[in-house]
C-alpha cells in the first residue's frame, strides 16, 4: 500500500519534470525579447529546435507527411513512393543503425567474453598478453574510427568494426576480472564431484563470471551505438548518424533532434532488453531481495 | 574395561581391509620465501566401513592431510593409497566424496540443482535425478526448499544441502573437513544424528576432521589425535560406544565423560603448544 502510493508520487514528479522541460523548450524562447537576462541565447530554436518542429520533422523524415506538410495517405501509395524515393528515410536509417549496432554488440560481447575467459583462467597467457592489452587499451578506440572507415569502406562493415572495437575491450576486462576472482572452493567442489575441465568451465566458471559480464553489458550497448554513429559521421550512405550529418549540412536543427530522440529511444529499449535478460539469468542474486 | 586399555597402538589393519592408507606423509608450504612445515611424517590407515576422526588444535595440519588425500594438495613426500591405488594430484578419485570446511554450495543453483549436480555431471537422466534428489531433500529435512536458492537457507540447512550434494552420488569414502564447524551446538548435534543415521545405513568409510572433541567422540570409531604444528600423530584412541548411537543421549553417559576427560588432557597440551609461536 505505502509502496504503491510512494511509486505513484514518484511518477507524478517525473511527469511534472517532463512537462516543464518540454514547455520551456517549446515556449521559453518567446520570452527572450522581454526577459533577455533570464532566457539564454542557446534556447533559440535555430540551435535546438522545439518539440513541435521536431515532431513535424519526424513525420516528414518518416514519410508520414510530405515536405509540403500534407499527410501522406496510406492507401494512395504516397507513403510507399516516399519510402522508395528517399534512400535514407527515418525507417531505413534506424534499421541500418540498429542492425550494425546489433552485430557490433554481438561480435564484441562474444569475442570479449571468450578472450576474457581464456586469459582469466590461464596465468601463463595473461602474463604474456598483459602489456599488449594495457597498450591497446590506452588508445581511445574511437580515434581509430577514421582508419577503420578508410580500411573497410563506407558500407556497413566499417560501422560494425568500429562498434566491435569499442565493445570488445569493455566486455573483455570485465570477464577477465570475473574469471580471476572465481572462488577456488567452487572449482574444487566441482572437480571432486567428478567434473571435467569443460564441465567446470560450463557449470562453474561461466555462471560465476556472469554477474561481472552483465555489469559491462549496459555500457556495452551504449558503446556499440556510439561506435556505429561515429562511423556513420565519418562516412556512410545510410543510418541515423548520416541523417544527423545531412541535417547539419542544411542547418536543420529539428532534423538532428529527430535523430537524437530516436537514438535515445533505441538506447532505452536496448538497455531495457539487457535488464530483462539479466533479471532472468541472475535471478539467484535477486532472490533474497524479493519476498 | 579400563581407560588405559583404550590407548590403541597404531595397529595396522590387514592390507586388503585398508580403504585409506597413508604412509610417511609430509607437507611443507613455501610462503614468501619461508618454509612452513605443516605435516610431518603422518602414517595411518582407515579400514573399510570405519569412521575415523582426525582431532587436533587449529593449525595442526588436519585440513592439509585431508586435502592431500582428496587430491587437492600435492604431498611434499609420502604416499596415499585408496583401495590400494595411489591417488593422483588434481584428479578426483572415483567413489571419494568431500565435504568442505567452508560453504561451497553454488549460489546460482537452486538447492535441488546443487544436490543433483554430481548426477548431472555423470549424465544421469532427468527423471532418475529428480527422484534421487527428492529422496535426499527428504532425508536432510529440506522438503519444500528444493526450489530455493542457498542464500535463502540457514547455516544448518545449507550444510545439510552440502552434505547431500556429496552423498547423492553414493561415495564409499567420505572425507569431511569440519563440516559442522560453523554451526551452533544444538544444530551441530542435530547434524550428528543426521550423519549417524546415514552412516549406519550406508557404512561408508569416513575420515572426519574436527577440533571438537565432543563431536569426535559422538561420531567416530577411532580418534587420531594430532599434535600442534608441525602436525604429527600424537595418540590414537578407540571409541567403543555401542551403535546405533544417539547424539544427545551418548553425551549423558559416564563413559563419555570418562573418555572426554582422558583425551581432553592430551588435546589441551597441544592447544597450549599451538598457541606459542
Ligand atoms: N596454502 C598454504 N600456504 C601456506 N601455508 C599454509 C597453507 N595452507 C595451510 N598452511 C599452513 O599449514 C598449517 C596447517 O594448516 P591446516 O589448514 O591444515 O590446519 P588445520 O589443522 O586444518 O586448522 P583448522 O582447525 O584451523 O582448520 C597452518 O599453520 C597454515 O598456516
Ligand atoms: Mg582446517
Amino acid at each position: 500500500m505505502r509502496r504503491a502510493r510512494h511509486a505513484g508520487r514518484t511518477f507524478a514528479w517525473q511527469m511534472l519534470i517532463c512537462i516543464c522541460f518540454l514547455a520551456i523548450w517549446q515556449w521559453g524562447y518567446a520570452l527572450h525579447d522581454r526577459l533577455p537576462w533570464l532566457v539564454p541565447d542557446l534556447l533559440d530554436p535555430y540551435f535546438i529546435s522545439r518539440p513541435s518542429d521536431i515532431f513535424e520533422h519526424f513525420l516528414i523524415l518518416s514519410c508520414l507527411k510530405s515536405k509540403l506538410g500534407v499527410f501522406n495517405g496510406w492507401f494512395n501509395g504516397e507513403f510507399a513512393r516516399c519510402m522508395a524515393r528517399s534512400e535514407n528515410n527515418l525507417w531505413i536509417a534506424t534499421a541500418v543503425t540498429l542492425k550494425n549496432t546489433f552485430f557490433g554488440f554481438v561480435t564484441g560481447v562474444s569475442s570479449g567474453f571468450a578472450a576474457g575467459l581464456v586469459l582469466g583462467r590461464s596465468d601463463k597467457l595473461s602474463a604474456i598478453f598483459q602489456p599488449f592489452i594495457t597498450a591497446v587499451n590506452s588508445i581511445p578506440r574511437i580515434a581509430l574510427a577514421p582508419i577503420i572507415v578508410l580500411a573497410f569502406g563506407i558500407g556497413d562493415t566499417s560501422k560494425v568494426v568500429t562498434s566491435w572495437i569499442v565493445v570488445v575491450f569493455l566486455v573483455f576486462f570485465n570477464t577477465f576480472e570475473g574469471a580471476r576472482s572465481i572462488d577456488e572452493g567452487f572449482i574444487n567442489a566441482a572437480r571432486l564431484l567428478g567434473a571435467s575441465e569443460w564441465q567446470i568451465t560450463r557449470t562453474v566458471v561461466i555462471p560465476s563470471t556472469m554477474a561481472w559480464v552483465f555489469a559491462s553489458l549496459t555500457p556495452a550497448i551504449s558503446f556499440a551505438l556510439i561506435g556505429v554513429i561515429v562511423g556513420e559521421f565519418i562516412g556512410a550512405e545510410r543510418g541515423i548518424g548520416r541523417l544527423i550529418i545531412e541535417s547539419e549540412a542544411r542547418a536543420e536543427a529539428s532534423g538532428m533532434m529527430v535523430a537524437v530522440v530516436v537514438l535515445m529511444l533505441v538506447g532505452v529499449a536496448l538497455s531495457a532488453l539487457i535488464w530483462r535478460l539479466q533479471a532472468y539469468l541472475l535471478r539467484w542474486q535477486q532472490h533474497n531481495l524479493a519476498e | 574395561m579400563s581407560v588405559q586399555a583404550l590407548h590403541a597402538p597404531e595397529v595396522d589393519a590387514p592390507p586388503d581391509a585398508r580403504r585409506i592408507d597413508v604412509r610417511g606423509l609430509c607437507k611443507t608450504f613455501q610462503l614468501a620465501g619461508t618454509a612452513i612445515e605443516a605435516v610431518r611424517d603422518v602414517s595411518f590407515n582407515v579400514r573399510r566401513g570405519e569412521f575415523v576422526a582426525l582431532l587436533g588444535p587449529s593449525g595442526s595440519g588436519k585440513s592439509t592431510v585431508l586435502n592431500m588425500i582428496a587430491t587437492l594438495l600435492k604431498p611434499t613426500s609420502g604416499q596415499i593409497l585408496i583401495d590400494g591405488v595411489p591417488v593422483i594430484h588434481g584428479r578426483a578419485t572415483p567413489n571419494v566424496g568431500y565435504v568442505f570446511q567452508r560453504d561451497t554450495l553454488f549460489p546460482w543453483r537452486t538447492v535441488a540443482d546443487n544436490i543433483g549436480y554430481g548426477l548431472e555431471l555423470a549424465g544421469v537422466p532427468v527423471a532418475e535425478r529428480k527422484d534421487r534428489v527428492n529422496a535426499c531433500l527428504k532425508q536432510a529435512g529440506l522438503e519444500g526448499f528444493g526450489n530455493a536458492y542457498p542464500s535463502a537457507l540457514s547455516g544448518g540447512m545449507r550444510q545439510r544441502a552440502a552434505l547431500m550434494r556429496t552423498l547423492v552420488v553414493e561415495p564409499q569414502v567420505l572425507l569431511m573437513d569440519e563440516p559442522f564447524g560453523a554451526l551452533d551446538t544444538h544444530t551441530k548435534i542435530d547434524m550428528h544424528d543426521v550423519l549417524l543415521r546415514i552412516w549406519e545405513r550406508e557404512q561408508q568409510t569416513v575420515l572426519f576432521v574436527t577440533h571438537d572433541l565432543g563431536e569426535a567422540l559422538t561420531l567416530a570409531d577411532r580418534i587420531i589425535l594430532f599434535s600442534a604444528r608441525p602436525g604429527r600423530i600424537k595418540e590414537s584412541f578407540e571409541v567403543d560406544f555401542a551403535r546405533p548411537r544417539n547424539a544427545v543421549k551418548i553425551r549423558e553417559t559416564p563413559r563419555y565423560a570418562e573418555l572426554f576427560q582422558l583425551i581432553w588432557h592430551s588435546l589441551g597440551e597441544e592447544f597450549i603448544k599451538g598457541r606459542k609461536p
